[in-house]
């Protein structure tokens, strides 16, 4: 019985290296300079598979891989469904915010009830945060510098995740409110788990206690 | 361009040969649920959205395509599941006072996929048993689930089993309001540790304790052994882990395990629930359980336990189907003939009669062998 795991390349896949060493698993290649998209590991029964970050989950979900490491920004816009979500890794934490151009009154512009204008790549996030807030916003996908849509005008506020905060520094942005906490999630089809539960187990219980001594 | 063939989108037709395979599945669980004393009935596509979508089955809302009715004005939804509606059967129109067993097959639509790449018509066939709240009846409905899914011919499956109520008795106890059982549950048939355990959190102790602990319990016997010392002693949590241990021993397959962080179903279910999972699928194949108040709005209270499956999902999950074979007739009103091809029809025989003209599509009848005169008399030999 062969497991399949998805993962996207870069920052987590770095910090996934450690747990998968302590589930045991040594990938045979490099993604960063192999071309393949299926490497293999040192165990024949298990298998890592590279897909984009934001395709991670539906990856899972279809059952195409069993497992797999998503960032929970990326799950919350996913919804999740259909998806067992065990443990949370703790890597590639940062946070989902958001930032407004310094001097812009937040506050005053939520309160006043008119509709504020938000720049994201994180829509359905975006959507369910203001609801909850009360706030009417009018949305606006964006794929990438979201940064530079307050400056010029092409909306209110921004909602993005925040590590360093060195890039909303550098475009006279700051960050107002917290959405949530970012970090990785081990991601595992729900048939899988019934199915092949005794492979993955042990491998759930791995990232588990590695995770959790990361974290201490 | 024409695009007059262009389907709906995850709306598909079923072709050859899989329409037989499809078709022969129906016959052959209609055929068991016969054998087992359940007597099967049909409920109309369409019924008032009022009564498809009572009490607890209103989680099918957003499933339910709705139209006006031209004649009455009023709202008409089409079905998306069949037993709300075998439990308005049952309880106000059979209204028997014993145990009434039904089975159904027949379409039902989904206005939005159930998952990812599913299809949003289904062919679901399933089998209920109203009248009995002991688990003698969960035990029944669970044993013709397993007879059925082998009767499909499915290769490997493994049957997950839950508790619906030892959830309820646990969140009861613990005084939980609405949202935050609503959010437990979610995060729990998730298994999602990092919110459950930050709903916990405000908890007293044995309570967050007891949430904690239930996506560990998964397993068989000695599982539940562990349940009982771990879990809190409360009447639904013993009652639910005596039942769950009631079905475990019926396993003869070793195909059975108990995972008590598994909630799943419409909602309406209140007691054991269970799902079948088979290889290449990434979602349950089937979903069965105890729903206890589905007739209430009805006017009759009845206990209820059951299960479907969507018939098309199965096909998927089956080898690929075999050719047919059968034998290939000349067209012809001679009376030797006509009676040589009504004897083979008669003992079971695919009879294709080659209409004239038609010789050089031979390949597309499916017919392996080919019914010709050898000295004067119509013989059977391989099409060569």
């Amino acid at each position: 019985m062969s497991i399949t795991l998805a993962l996207s390349k870069g920052r987590i896949f770095e910090e996934t290296l450690p747990l998968l060493a302590a589930a045991g698993i040594t990938p045979l290649e490099n993604p960063e300079s192999s071309r393949k998209l299926i490497i293999g590991t040192n165990r024949p029964d298990v298998r890592l598979i590279i897909v984009r970050a934001t395709d991670v989950p539906t990856y899972v979900q279809h059952g195409a891989a069993d497992l797999g490491v998503a960032g929970k920004d990326v799950l919350m816009e996913h919804g999740g469904e259909g998806l067992y979500q065990p443990v949370d890794l703790n890597i590639a934490r940062c946070r989902m915010m958001v930032a407004t151009p310094v001097g812009f009154d937040y506050e005053a512009a939520v309160r006043r009830g008119a509709r504020l204008r938000v720049a994201t790549k994180y829509v359905q996030t975006a959507r369910l945060f203001f609801a909850a807030k009360g706030v009417h916003v009018d949305l606006i996908k964006l794929y990438g510098s979201m940064e530079l849509a307050p400056l010029v005008g092409l909306a209110d506020v921004i909602v993005d995740l925040v590590s360093t905060g060195g890039t909303l520094k550098a475009n006279n942005l700051a960050a107002v409110e917290e959405i949530a906490q970012i970090s990785s999630r081990l991601v595992v089809n729900q048939a899988s788990l019934k199915l092949k539960h005794d492979v993955i187990q042990p491998i759930i219980a791995a990232f588990r206690s590695a995770a959790a001594a990361g974290q201490a | 361009m024409n695009h007059a063939w262009l389907l709906p989108e995850y709306v598909e037709d079923i072709l050859p040969p899989y329409a037989r395979q499809v078709e022969g599945l129906r016959r052959r669980l209609l055929e068991l649920f016969d054998a087992w004393g359940y007597e099967p009935v049909c409920p109309p596509l369409i019924e008032y959205l009022d009564s498809l979508l009572t009490g607890a089955a209103r989680d099918l809302d957003l499933k339910t395509f709705k139209v006006v009715d031209g004649l009455s004005g009023r709202m008409l939804g089409v079905r998306a599941d069949i037993t709300p509606q075998a439990a308005r059967i049952d309880a106000h129109l059979l209204n028997r006072q014993g145990v009434a067993r039904l089975c159904y097959a027949g379409p039902v639509l989904h206005a939005r996929p159930a998952a990812l790449t599913h299809s949003r018509e289904l062919l679901q066939v399933g089998a209920e048993l109203f009248g009995h709240a002991g688990v003698e009846a969960d035990l029944e409905i669970l044993g013709l689930l397993l007879a059925a899914l082998r009767a499909t011919g499915l290769a490997d499956f493994r049957v997950s089993l839950g508790h619906v109520g030892l959830f309820q008795a646990l969140s009861q106890a613990a005084g939980l309001t609405d949202d935050v059982r609503q959010e437990l549950s979610a995060a729990l048939q998730a298994k999602d540790r990092p919110s459950l355990e930050a709903l916990a959190a405000g908890l007293p102790e044995v309570w967050s304790d007891a949430f904690r602990l239930l996506p560990e319990l998964y397993g068989g016997a000695d599982m539940l052994a562990q349940a009982r010392c771990d879990l809190p002693a409360l009447p639904g949590v013993s009652r639910a882990l005596d039942e769950l241990g009631v079905l475990l021993r019926s396993d003869a397959g070793n195909v059975l395990s108990v995972d008590l962080a598994d909630l799943r179903g419409y909602g309406y279910h209140t007691g054991v629930v269970f799902a079948a999972y088979a290889g290449g699928q990434a979602q349950a194949i089937a979903l069965g359980g105890r729903y206890d108040n589905a007739g209430a709005i009805f006017g009759r209270v009845r206990p209820a336990t059951g299960f479907s499956l969507d018939l098309r999902r199965v096909s998927n999950s089956l080898p690929a189907v075999a050719p047919r074979g059968g034998i290939l007739a000349p067209w012809g009103q001679d009376a030797d003939l006509v009676q040589r091809i009504a004897e083979l029809r008669a003992a079971g025989e695919r009879v294709v009669v080659e209409l004239p003209g038609q010789e050089a599509h031979r390949d597309e009848s499916d017919c392996d062998r080919v019914l010709a005169r050898e000295r004067g008399e119509w013989r059977v030999s391989p099409l060569g």
